[in-house]
């Protein structure tokens, strides 16, 4: 366990030092920088240059890197070009809403699909393929939409025309249930991504353990099939289904980006999509570092609870 | 039909049980009117090859077969209730409780992520009605009896905190924890070791006679039938040809399927050696309809009534009966008809008696990773320090428990893995014959090009010269040269076992090494690579090691014997002598844990299993390796090793109380 605490902490050291490394040379690839992009076409050549220079930004790109790096090393994240206020404190304060979407999707699809995939691979065991098909069918056609294109059509057709949720309207921990009614339509765009990805999963790999003869050997014992299934194929069948659980959390993180921006939430999708748009390099690269993290996070969470699930994990 | 008939007390009475599985490629009728008895208490062993429809037989008392398989008709009479009739409910009543299941496979029979206890204990908590605490004593007091050491504590272990052996008692344990009227057991001992099959078989027969339960055991293995059945049921093709008391099967048996596969089985006495009798063909594709007897096409006894009529199941006295048109089957002169194998013919001149393998002090050591790089790798011994020689035309045979590093041996001969230390002479070339030779070969090459393959590779003769010799080596395999073209996944297991055999031979080695080649085949098929392995030594004076843990089949086919535990030879020796009169303690053991074909035999026998199971290879004793399971062992055994010493003029042993 030592060993492994201390191999993750690597891990993760090394993945921050190489997205970072990665979105400070790209950033600055990409025309524009923060001092063009927020005074426009109002400012002299002159004035914005000497604006530059106050910033660092007219030192060469390995003097800039190494002092952002110096930064970065005492846990100074810095402020927003435009308003100046503490980036940390920006994030921190949309971290709400877009947590508040990314567990009600995890939730979402784990209670629909893994019931759903269960269901399935209960029916094919027995001969019964009918579930199956639709589960794959409706996984095509849903693979072939993207988000982008639900989100949209969601909002037009259940906010705009039926008005059953607000497009609109302030979203904070306060008010629960506005939030929820704001991130309802968000939640389910991403879930409908997920859920026939899941119930697939959950589907073969329960179907795989039913046929093994320890599940045979709980029958003989006179279990019903409920309990067959619940006490002893989902429990062997979890490692599978929480390792794309696991993964599905990157696709997740993408397409928070995309609702937030499309439903005007403010969560940290809106605050990156603003931060390329005003060419902030230091809120992009701050951004991202905090999602490297969440990564590694997530990545330590899947192997805990692997080892819940099955004891044959050691590390 | 009257000594068929019911008798009231009967505990199971099955009649005509027929189980179908509802495939695509068409229906599979995998029992077709199955009918018997199984008494309070009664042992009945269900023997057949594989595919006769065991398996769906047994599952299909209890309801257990998986999709596509279904119960078409039939009555399951179980203390006068009717299985059959019963709904998944009422059968949940049954399962468990009035009768146990043991499976055959212990490695995956078990929940791999659930405790011991967690899938011991609600069982016994549901079908007794007793409370938690009181249903953890009973499991902990099953697990006692099974002879897991230290219960209390080891409940709470994984499955794969276990070995085999181990797995399959807790499986027992499980089996009876609820106190069946019937146990069960679908093959439980066939992937277990002869010494661990030893102690389950008799773990079986005590705990069955001391709770009363009655047992239907399924096996293959006619000499564990022999051991402990009362009554056997034969089956082919979905039918029992032939059910009776164990007796009687085995002194006169009646069917001549029974007739053929009793002749199968390497005989113990050897003084006189016949070659074993093959069970030519197939069995029937149970796809399609039978006309007549299912047996006819492979069957010497067939006539014309056969083909027209099939035979029902008919009494034949003293509860015995077979279907058969023939009352005596193939009659008892049938193994006067089988060929005496000659004996060796002395070599014509002295090189042609010379040593082709000498092995001097052989190690193996396998080093493995270090969880810290602080601390030193631990290593296990795989091989240590063995020495033998093979001389021309002989066959060596090496046998053990699995893990005693036989297949190691295998390995260093062929040159497939480094020595540690020691010497490996060959005078000329060593090639392999493995298990499985489905795995070792190339699904897309023909068999022409498998044969020829370590031909071309190393440069031999031109293109019509390798057909010409890959003609030859077809033929004496056995096979017709039709084969030639033919693709692996076209043959039986048995025919691609001696395209293996064909493909080993092509470059003339001088000693062949065969690592349990006929583990994997069916015992009629078994018989006929036997056969072809000694008339291959007779005919081309090569020589073999045959490593098997079946060790019948290896004293019959080899010349000399070395037995091998812990990585090392504990006695060596010629053949018979070694199997008939063992010196090593751990020979002997080996040797009384070996299932005799022969129930008035076995009644005769001392029947005590070696106990204890293979210690770990990573820390060996200073002393005897054998002295923590020898019944013999004393303190100087523990402190003192010993090597391999002359026993008598043929036989070496590594025993200090041997004499
Ligand atoms: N799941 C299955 N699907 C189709 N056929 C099967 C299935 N299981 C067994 N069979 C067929 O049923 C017959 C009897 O099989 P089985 O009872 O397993 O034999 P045994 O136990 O004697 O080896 C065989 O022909 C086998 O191919
Ligand atoms: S009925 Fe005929 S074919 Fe069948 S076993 Fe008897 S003799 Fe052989
Ligand atoms: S040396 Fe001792 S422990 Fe070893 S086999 Fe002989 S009697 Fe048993
Ligand atoms: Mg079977």
């Amino acid at each position: 366990m030592l060993t492994y605490s201390f191999k993750r902490l690597v891990q993760l050291f090394v993945t921050v030092l190489g997205v970072v490394t990665l979105v400070f040379f790209t950033m600055r690839l990409i025309p524009g920088d923060p001092i063009s992009a927020m005074a426009g076409d109002n400012l002299s050549g002159a004035a914005l240059d000497q604006m530059r220079g106050q910033m660092g930004l007219n030192d060469p790109l390995p003097v800039q890197y190494l002092t952002y790096l110096g930064r970065l090393a005492v846990l100074d994240f810095g402020t927003t070009v435009t308003t100046k206020l503490p980036i940390v404190g920006l994030i921190l304060g949309a971290l709400p809403v877009t947590v508040s979407i990314a567990l009600g999707t995890i939730f979402l699809t784990v209670l629909i699909s893994i019931p759903l995939g269960t269901l399935a691979a209960y029916m094919a065991h027995k001969g019964n393929r009918m579930l199956d098909n639709i589960i794959t069918g409706v996984a095509m056609v849903l693979d072939l939409m993207p988000p982008f294109w639900t989100s949209l059509v969601c909002l037009l057709i259940f906010s705009l025309t039926l008005g059953w949720f607000p497009a609109s309207g302030t979203v904070s921990l306060d008010d629960p249930a506005m939030l929820l009614r704001r991130i309802a339509l968000p939640v389910l765009v991403l879930s409908m991504a997920q859920i026939a990805t899941l119930a697939r999963i959950t589907r073969t790999s329960v179907l795989e353990v039913l046929n093994e003869d320890y599940v045979r050997t709980a029958r003989s014992m006179g279990w019903s099939e409920l309990h067959v299934l619940f006490r002893h194929a989902l429990k062997n069948a979890a490692l599978p289904i929480v390792t794309v659980i696991g993964l599905s959390f990157g696709n997740l993180l993408n397409g928070t980006v995309i609702v937030e921006f499309i439903f005007t939430l403010p969560g940290i999708g809106n605050l990156l999509v603003g931060g390329m748009n005003s060419r902030d390099y230091q809120m992009v690269q701050t951004l991202i570092v905090f999602y490297a993290m969440i990564f590694v996070a997530i990545n330590f969470t899947t192997d805990l609870i692997y080892r819940v699930f099955d004891p044959r994990v050691q590390f | 039909m009257n000594e068929l008939r019911p008798i009231r007390s009967a505990l199971l009475d099955v009649r005509n049980l027929h189980t179908h599985f509802l495939t695509d490629k068409g229906t599979v009728k995998a029992v077709n009117g199955v009918s018997f008895q199984i008494n309070q208490g009664e042992r009945v062993a269900i023997v057949g090859e594989s595919g006769s429809g065991k398996s769906a037989m047994a599952m299909s008392l209890l309801r257990l077969l998986a999709y596509p398989g279904k119960v078409v008709s039939g009555e399951i009479n179980l203390e006068g209730r009717d299985l059959n009739r019963l709904s998944e409910r009422q059968l949940n009543e049954v399962r468990g409780r009035l009768v146990g299941t043991i499976f055959q496979d212990p490695m995956s029979s078990l929940d791999p992520v659930m405790r011991i206890s967690n899938q011991m204990i609600p069982p016994i908590m549901r079908h007794l009605g007793l409370s938690r605490e009181k249903a953890r004593a009973e499991a902990i007091s099953w697990l006692d009896r099974v002879g897991i050491p230290d219960a209390a504590r080891r409940i709470e272990s994984y499955p794969f905190e276990m070995s085999g052996g181990m797995r399959q008692r807790v499986m027992i344990a499980m089996a009876l924890s609820c106190r069946p009227r019937l146990v069960i057991a679908d093959e439980p001992t066939t992937a277990l070791d002869v010494t661990i099959q030893a102690q389950i078989v008799e773990l079986l027969k005590e705990l069955t006679a001391e709770t009363g339960a009655a047992m239907i055991f399924i096996t293959h293995d006619l000499g564990l039938v022999a051991r402990f059945a009362h009554k056997v049921g034969v089956m082919y093709a979905g039918k029992l040809v032939e059910f009776g008391p164990v007796k009687d099967i085995f002194a006169r048996p009646r069917h001549p399927y029974t007739q053929s596969l009793l002749d199968t089985i390497p005989p113990v006495d050897q003084l006189e050696r016949r070659r074993l009798a093959q069970i030519p063909g197939f069995p029937p594709d149970m796809k399609l309809p039978v006309t007549g007897c299912a047996f006819k096409d492979r069957c010497a006894g067939a006539h014309r009534r056969c083909f027209e009529v099939a035979p029902e199941l008919e009494p034949r006295g003293h509860g015995h009966a077979a279907a058969c048109w023939l009352p005596e089957g193939l009659g008892a002169g049938r193994q006067m008809e089988r060929a005496l194998i000659p004996p060796m013919e002395p070599a014509a001149d002295a090189g042609e008696d010379r040593v082709v393998v000498e092995i001097n002090n052989l190690h193996k050591h396998f080093t493995t990773r270090s969880s810290l790089p602080w601390r030193k790798p631990p290593t296990v011994r795989a091989v240590n320090g063995i020495s033998l020689r093979i001389r021309k035309g002989e066959t060596l045979g090496i046998v053990g428990e699995s893990g005693c590093g036989k297949s190691t041996v295998a390995r260093l001969l062929l040159g497939l893995d480094p020595a540690t230390s020691g010497d490996i002479f060959i005078d000329g070339m060593a090639q392999m014959v493995f298990q499985d030779p489905s795995s070792s070969f190339n699904p897309k090459m023909t068999l022409f090009n498998i044969i020829q393959e370590p031909l071309v590779v190393t440069g031999w003769g031109t293109k019509a010269e390798r057909e010409t010799r890959v003609r030859e080596l077809l033929g004496q395999v056995g096979l017709d040269e039709s084969y030639m073209h033919r693709y692996p996944s076209q043959l039986s297991g048995g025919q691609r076992q001696r395209i293996a055999i064909a493909r080993a031979l092509a470059l003339k080695p001088s000693v062949v090494v065969a690592d349990e080649p006929t583990s994997a085949l069916d015992v009629s098929v078994r018989a006929q690579i036997i056969n072809l392995l000694v008339d291959l030594k007779q005919k081309l004076r090569v020589s073999f090691v045959f490593i098997s843990h079946d060790l019948l089949t290896v004293s019959y086919i080899s010349d000399k014997i070395a037995v091998m535990y812990l990585g090392e030879v504990v006695e060596y020796g010629p053949a018979d002598e070694v199997f008939n009169n063992p010196a090593h303690p751990y020979t002997q053991a080996l040797i009384s844990a070996v299932p005799i074909p022969d129930p008035e035999a076995e009644e005769a026998r001392i029947q005590k299993p070696l106990s204890g199971e293979l210690p770990s290879p990573l820390n060996l004793p200073v002393g005897c390796s054998f002295a923590s399971r020898c019944p013999k062992a004393t303190d100087y055994c523990r402190t003192h090793k010993m090597v391999l010493k002359p026993y008598s003029k043929t036989r070496e042993t590594a025993c200090h109380y041997a004499s």
